[in-house]
């Protein structure tokens, strides 16, 4: 097995992960990776540690089914419930709390469904329920779907079944270009939104309610499930994450001035 | 903006990447297509016809099944192929293989039957009537190089998928461009667009030199 392919390897010309494997996977969002924060994160640890870190930025609902054919050794992703629910069933070992942001509601900048000055989200996602105003959703299972479906679930309105609910099926660029195509609504995470370059005539219309929290989890995929796992390597990678050099350099990071992410401590 | 040292190694591993799976490809099309072309056996006709179709195999596709064959909840993973060069290799030349040996059956289909015959009655060996179909018509061969490069470099999906588009390892040019996309920074990806199409132009223009040079 081994001459087979270690055969393979040198006719590939990548040889290597022959004999052990130097570098831990993580599976990760679209969202921290757009934000260029994933490539400084593994970078920085590489730096400090040596290990390298290979991160694969897929969107969450992907990252969770990757880890759990244990394509991965870390799961770094912003979906609370379903982030325990893996370590519930036995696939992680831990949940930990890495860092948070929020967020927004984006459109038009003048505004017509007047979201603006409403009290809470709830209000806002009736209005953008008519069919008079267009929505665009990711309906893709990433984080950011997954808290779209628990803001229409949380305001007690079914999801509209109508044109003006479009679904775009693709990540957040894309589905912000849409947006601003169709001069519609749509959610976002901040993150994202900072550091996109091809904002036109999109703004921020709504934010700032307790239930647009964006909290992101990290785990470590369980090594009772997957003996492949390169645990020892995985824990230092969160614990530099948490405790380490890796939360500053979440809370420092920055675009054209601003915070992207915050983290707990 | 985007760092020089970021795009010079995305097209470094767009070229490893394409170069490697052009190669076996083509040393396996004229193998297998020889093969092929000069011999009558069972379901021959549904064989051809079979790697035919594979030709408009989308990319999206080959990597998913590649995918799903390197994953670790597939048979091939405890190769830890997956996230590596390697698996990007692979497969890419599922998505050319098909169109290069098609070319190379359908070429030596047409001059084999004649050569064979004018050779035989100079008392030429199989290994003969071979050698000469090989470097007798340098010109298809250079045609089936630069057409399963070409796909093989310009392609997004497959590699991306099984490569998962990684910082320094598996970002090729296509990733980079769909990842500078994602971020909204559309000029970057025209420019890195045409920085692709450069390389490709180079490269064309270097083995249409030695076609030429017959």
């Amino acid at each position: 097995m081994l001459k087979i392919k270690i055969l393979f390897l040198i006719l590939t010309l990548s040889v290597s992960n022959l004999f052990s494997r130097d570098y831990i996977v993580v599976q990760s969002t679209t969202s921290t990776a757009n934000t260029g924060l994933l490539d400084v994160l593994s970078e920085e640890f590489f730096q400090d540690t040596g290990i390298e870190i290979r991160a694969v930025a897929v969107g969450t609902g992907t990252a969770i089914s990757n880890a759990k054919k244990g394509d991965g050794d870390v799961l770094l992703v912003h979906s609370k419930i379903d982030e325990l629910n893996f370590v519930q069933d036995g696939f992680g070992v831990e949940r930990f709390d890495l860092m948070y942001n929020d967020f927004v509601i984006v459109g038009p900048n003048h505004d017509p469904a007047k979201i603006k000055d409403k009290k809470n989200i709830s209000e806002v996602m009736k209005i953008l329920s008519n069919p008079n105003y267009k929505f665009i959703s990711r309906d893709d299972f990433s984080g950011t779907h997954k808290k779209e479906l628990s803001l229409w679930q949380e305001s007690g309105i079914s999801i509209p079944s109508d044109s003006s609910y479009i679904k775009s099926g693709s990540g957040m660029a894309s589905t912000i270009n849409i947006a601003s195509e169709m001069q519609s609504y749509t959610l976002t995470d901040r993150g994202t939104w900072i550091a996109f370059q091809n904002k036109n005539n999109l703004d921020i219309l709504f934010e700032k309610d307790k239930s647009l929290f964006n909290p992101y989890g990290v785990i470590v995929v369980s090594p009772k499930k997957f003996p492949h796992v390169e645990y020892k390597k995985s824990k230092r990678f969160i614990e530099w994450l948490l405790k380490g050099r890796g939360n500053d350099i979440i809370s420092n990071y920055t675009i054209e001035g601003q915070k992207l992410f915050f983290t707990y401590n | 903006m985007l760092d020089t040292s970021k795009v010079l190694e995305a097209i470094g591993i767009s070229l490893h990447v394409s170069f490697v799976s052009t190669l076996f490809a083509f040393l396996l099309s004229i193998f297998f297509g020889y093969l092929i072309a000069t011999r009558k056996f069972f379901l021959k006709k549904y064989i051809v016809s079979f790697l035919g179709s594979l030709t408009s195999i989308p990319p999206v596709c080959a990597g998913l099944i590649v995918y799903l064959i390197i994953s670790r909840s597939g048979p091939l993973g405890w190769m830890e192929l997956l996230y590596t060069p390697s698996a990007m290799i692979i497969a890419q030349f599922i998505i050319i293989f098909p169109i290069m040996i098609t070319l190379i059956i359908n070429y030596i289909e047409r001059e084999y039957p004649q050569l064979k015959d004018e050779l035989i009655s100079y008392g030429a060996s199989q290994k003969d009537i071979l050698f000469l179909l090989i470097t007798n018509q340098k010109g298809i061969y250079l045609t089936t190089l630069l057409i399963g490069f070409g796909r093989a470099i310009s392609e997004y999906g497959a590699a991306a998928i099984v490569g998962g588009s990684i910082d320094h390892v598996t970002r090729n040019m296509t990733a980079m461009i769909a990842l500078e996309t994602a971020k909204g920074n559309i000029l970057i990806g025209v420019t890195l667009g045409a920085i692709l199409i450069s390389v490709s132009l180079i490269i064309s223009f270097g083995i249409n030199y030695f076609k030429n040079d017959d």
